[in-house]
């Protein structure tokens, strides 16, 4: 899919602003808050606060749930798992198949 | 360090390349289940949700509540496979499967109701239905199990 802005791009783009991260580990501590609560937390207008939620609404990153007459924002961890598999985990494992190659090298020349 | 609990309304969404048939089968059907779902031989019908382990062991009996194909299923859930689970509340799970733009689909997986189950919520929380999730979108898109 080189070209279109991909799923990956959009959760990359979510992720690169400090705002966002911070809702996100709001969500974290406690899940399905209303906007009024995340917003309480914020040092910006109501307006600012919902801008951010639909760009990590936008990217899958947060899911929002109605429960009566509220609205309730969830974190949905998905994506960040996604991309942990796809970016994270595979340079991760090289690293460590080289120092487990380093650690026999050194082992079996000791 | 801040201690989380596991939230007692749990929701995991995922785009999925296939159709609405394809994943409501894979949700339904033992055959699929077995190749995603901690290898559970998952069926479920109008009448309930049965789930069997590789040695017929009953994992899971619970009511079916909504059997809506290929748009929407709610089922309970109850941990049979762990005794200390077992004893805990019933609780609630529901899929919803939307179809979007070029051939995807948005699957919502809602666990709730797990105000009762604690340690059941604890369990399944994050890595448990990732792993479940993530899984099921591989085997529809490439043919594989995640260990296959």
């Amino acid at each position: 899919m080189l070209g279109g802005v991909t799923d990956d791009d959009r959760v990359f783009r979510a992720l690169a602003d400090p705002t966002r991260r911070f809702l996100l580990d709001l969500l974290f501590t406690r899940d399905g808050r209303t906007l009024t609560e995340l917003e309480s937390e914020l040092e910006m207008s109501r307006f600012g606060a919902m801008k951010h939620l639909r760009v990590l609404e936008e990217a899958g990153l947060v899911v929002t749930r109605r429960s009566g007459r509220e609205k309730l924002h969830f974190l949905n961890p998905v994506p960040i798992r996604l991309i942990h598999d796809r970016w994270i985990d595979k340079y991760r494992v090289r690293q460590v198949s080289a120092l487990a190659e380093l650690k026999t090298e050194l082992e079996e020349t000791a | 360090m801040t201690t989380t609990t596991a939230p007692a309304t749990q929701v995991y969404q995922v785009f999925i390349r296939a159709t609405p048939d394809a994943i409501w089968e894979a949700i339904t059907t033992p055959a699929f289940t077995e190749r995603y779902f901690h290898g559970s031989r998952i069926e479920i019908t109008p009448a309930g949700r049965r789930s069997l382990g590789p040695d017929g062991e009953v994992r899971g009996d619970s009511r079916v509540l909504e059997f809506d194909p290929p748009r929407k299923l709610v089922h309970g859930w109850q941990s049979l496979y762990d005794p200390e689970l077992a004893e805990e509340e019933p609780s609630r799970v529901t899929w919803e499967i939307e179809p979007k733009r070029r051939g995807y689909c948005k699957l919502t997986v809602t666990h709730d109701q797990l105000e009762g189950a604690p340690k059941t919520a604890e369990s399944v929380y994050g890595e448990g239905w990732m792993m479940v999730i993530s899984g099921l979108k591989t085997l529809l898109e490439t043919g594989n199990g995640l260990d296959g």
